[in-house]
């Protein structure tokens, strides 16, 4: 196996150690990760990619909480929350991470604004700062003009600039990105993509995604290669 | 702390159910039949309870019966035997006076009935039933005209067998429906009689002959008319409510004297009453009962709906987790629209019965009880909280990234 070779000396915020998931489908026992051990420091830039099937998507999910290892252990903040109790986790995903999807899952016929303000209804944020906050955030994605207009009423690019400022409002030690662009025209990708480079550069925000594009995945200061559910390669750019 | 708070929770409860309005009716409207259906047959057993309880208030509260037959058995209810002996039992001028001579402190009146056809110039009313009996009847029946209707027949009047008839409201009103009836003649059996008074109206009846149908004259005026002298009923007051059990066990002691234990009855009015009571209690329950099993029915609407729309929205459920919703804010999310859902079912049912039973009233006696109200409403919240847990569960145990993926 080869190790990670990111020199990075800065704070880990996560790692995983030996982290391995199995499925049964039917009789037979599929590995979709195979003793996977990786770290994410503080303020970087990672992608991870590999070919369909390899794993990455499980990796995510399991990085974002969503799914449950088989095996192994997920350390945030030096923490083992690999045992944490579903609400436990619920406020992690809630406070510590933020989540940004393929096909943006943005609630229907509600507002922008609203749609933002979603994760804040599970949060401590006192009410009266909540619309603020909204406000703030779909301003970073150039959207203001747009808070009230449904996401039937947005291109795609949008949405997702949406779907960000959602994935900000809590103010995240992590964004975690499934497939960012996999949804966009080529345009409004790279604008997602100038975007996230915007947040990690001026805002030192830690950024993990996946993407099947191995251009795309050069862009991070960091590529992860899976295949097979096992790191192939770790390297910087 | 609730973290989102009820507010919260209940404003994106609300909001979802107005998104879809149709869907909110359709799911609540097997909750609303089965309140309304609950609430109107609620008030119409107790408009009937009321309305009996009225109508024999207007009896006397002293009187005591005395009928031919056994009318009670022994658990209170109505007997079903001993019809037939009612029909033919009669009571006679000795029982009478052996009554008067026997009972300290009471009035004891003989009511004889006969049915016959009764005539004025203007119109004919056929079999109407003609109660005779005496002066003291028409104060013991609260049945004496008030003043300027005319007055009710003296003992005077019965002794010498003068032809004059009081006739109830409805009655006069047909009869003579120009003028007064008062001072008019009217023909009964061919004979001519003199009308002196008219009864105040007493109210609507349903089924038997009310006040407002009768027409009383002197005893004997009336055994003229029947051909006999036999005595169908007697009404005995009693000095006042507390000597009623004593002196209706006297009479019964006087009564078996002459007669078989189940050749007549003695009962005052809040026996009969307790007894047609409690008829309408068991047919209004009964009824009742029916109609809550629509409750039940729309409880079931409300699952499958709330079942469906789990279904429909699990991307919905699966990105609230993934944005930090713990299993039990959506739990209370999915349970509080269910509960909204049935509430408002409720809440129209409650509405709708009660509108429905004002508009009975108007025909049919119907009363709404606030008791019926909360008990309805109450039923129908609970129906939501118990459907309703299902699909939230349901909803609240999806894994985040299973709910995410499905189509």
């Amino acid at each position: 196996m080869i190790k990670s070779l990111s020199k990075n000396n800065s704070k880990v915020i996560l790692e995983l150690k030996n982290i391995t998931k199995t499925y049964l489908t039917g009789t037979n026992c599929f590995t979709a990760l195979d003793n996977v051990s990786l770290k994410i420091h503080q303020g970087e830039f990672v992608s991870i990619t590999g070919p369909s099937g390899s794993g990455k998507s499980t990796l995510m999910h399991i990085v974002g909480l969503l799914d449950n290892p088989t095996s192994g252990e997920i350390l945030l903040n030096g923490k083992d929350i690999s045992k944490f109790k579903e609400h436990q986790l619920a406020q992690i995903r809630n406070v510590t991470l933020g989540f940004v999807f393929q096909q943006f899952n943005l609630l229907a016929k509600t507002s922008a604004l609203e749609n933002v303000l979603l994760p804040l209804l599970y949060s401590d944020v006192p009410k009266h700062q909540r619309q603020e906050m909204g406000i703030k955030m779909l301003t970073k994605v150039g959207l203001l003009d747009k808070i009230k207009n449904t996401p039937a009423q947005l291109s795609g690019g949008q949405q997702q600039r949406v779907a960000i400022a959602r994935a900000l409002i809590n103010n995240p030690q992590i964004i975690l990105a499934d497939e960012p662009t996999g949804n966009l025209d080529s345009k409004s990708g790279s604008e997602i993509m100038n975007f996230f480079h915007q947040l990690n550069q001026k805002e030192g925000r830690t950024i993990v995604f996946v993407t099947h594009d191995m251009d795309l995945a050069k862009q991070a200061k960091r590529t992860i290669i899976i295949k097979d559910g096992k790191i192939l390669e770790s390297k910087n750019a | 702390m609730l973290k989102p708070s009820f507010r919260d929770l209940l404003k994106s409860s609300l909001r979802s159910i107005l998104k879809n309005k149709s869907r909110t009716i359709l799911t609540s409207l097997g909750i609303i039949i089965g309140v309304t259906s609950v609430i109107l047959l609620t008030s119409i057993g107790n408009g009937l309870k009321s309305y009996v309880t009225k109508q024999f208030d207007a009896l006397g509260a002293n009187s005591i019966f005395i009928s031919p037959g056994k009318i009670f058995n022994d658990n209170g209810g109505f007997s079903q035997s001993s019809m037939a002996t009612a029909m033919t039992t009669t009571f006679t001028k000795k029982d009478l006076n052996l009554l008067d001579r026997k009972l300290k402190n009471t009035v004891v009146m003989p009511v004889n009935a006969t049915y016959a056809d009764v005539k004025s110039t203007y119109a004919i009313k056929k079999s109407i039933e003609i109660d005779g009996s005496t002066e003291e009847y028409g104060k013991s029946n609260n049945v004496v005209p008030s003043e300027g209707n005319g007055r009710w027949f003296t003992n005077e009047e019965d002794n010498k067998k003068t032809p004059v008839v009081v006739l109830g409201y409805k009655i006069a009103q047909t009869l003579f429906p120009k003028s007064t009836a008062i001072g008019k003649k009217v023909i009964i059996k061919g004979k001519t009689l003199k009308v002196i008074g008219v009864v105040d109206q007493k109210g609507a009846s349903f089924g038997g002959p009310s006040v407002d149908d009768a027409v009383y004259a002197p005893f004997s005026v009336v055994s003229d008319l029947a051909g006999n002298d036999n005595i169908n009923t007697f009404v005995v007051r009693a000095p006042n409510k507390d000597l009623i059990n004593d002196t209706k066990k006297s009479i019964t002691k006087i009564m078996l004297e002459k007669y078989d234990s189940d050749a007549f009855s003695v009962f005052d009015s809040s026996q009969l009453l307790t007894s047609i009571n409690s008829i309408i209690s068991v047919l209004t329950i009964a009824l009742t009962g029916i109609a809550a099993i629509s409750l039940i029915v729309g409880g079931v609407g409300i699952m499958n709906i709330m079942l469906v729309s789990v279904t429909e929205r699990t991307r919905e459920i699966g990105l609230r987790k993934a944005i930090g919703a713990y299993p039990r804010a959506i739990l209370i999310q999915f349970l509080i629209e269910a509960i909204i859902l049935s509430c408002f079912g409720g809440l129209v049912g409650v509405i709708l019965g009660s509108l429905g039973a004002l508009a009975i009233n108007s025909f049919f006696p119907a009363e709404i009880t606030i008791s019926s109200v909360i008990l309805a409403f109450a039923v129908s919240s609970a129906v939501g909280i118990i459907f309703g847990v299902a699909p939230a569960r349901k909803a609240s145990k999806l894994s985040p990234i299973e709910a995410l993926r499905y189509e």
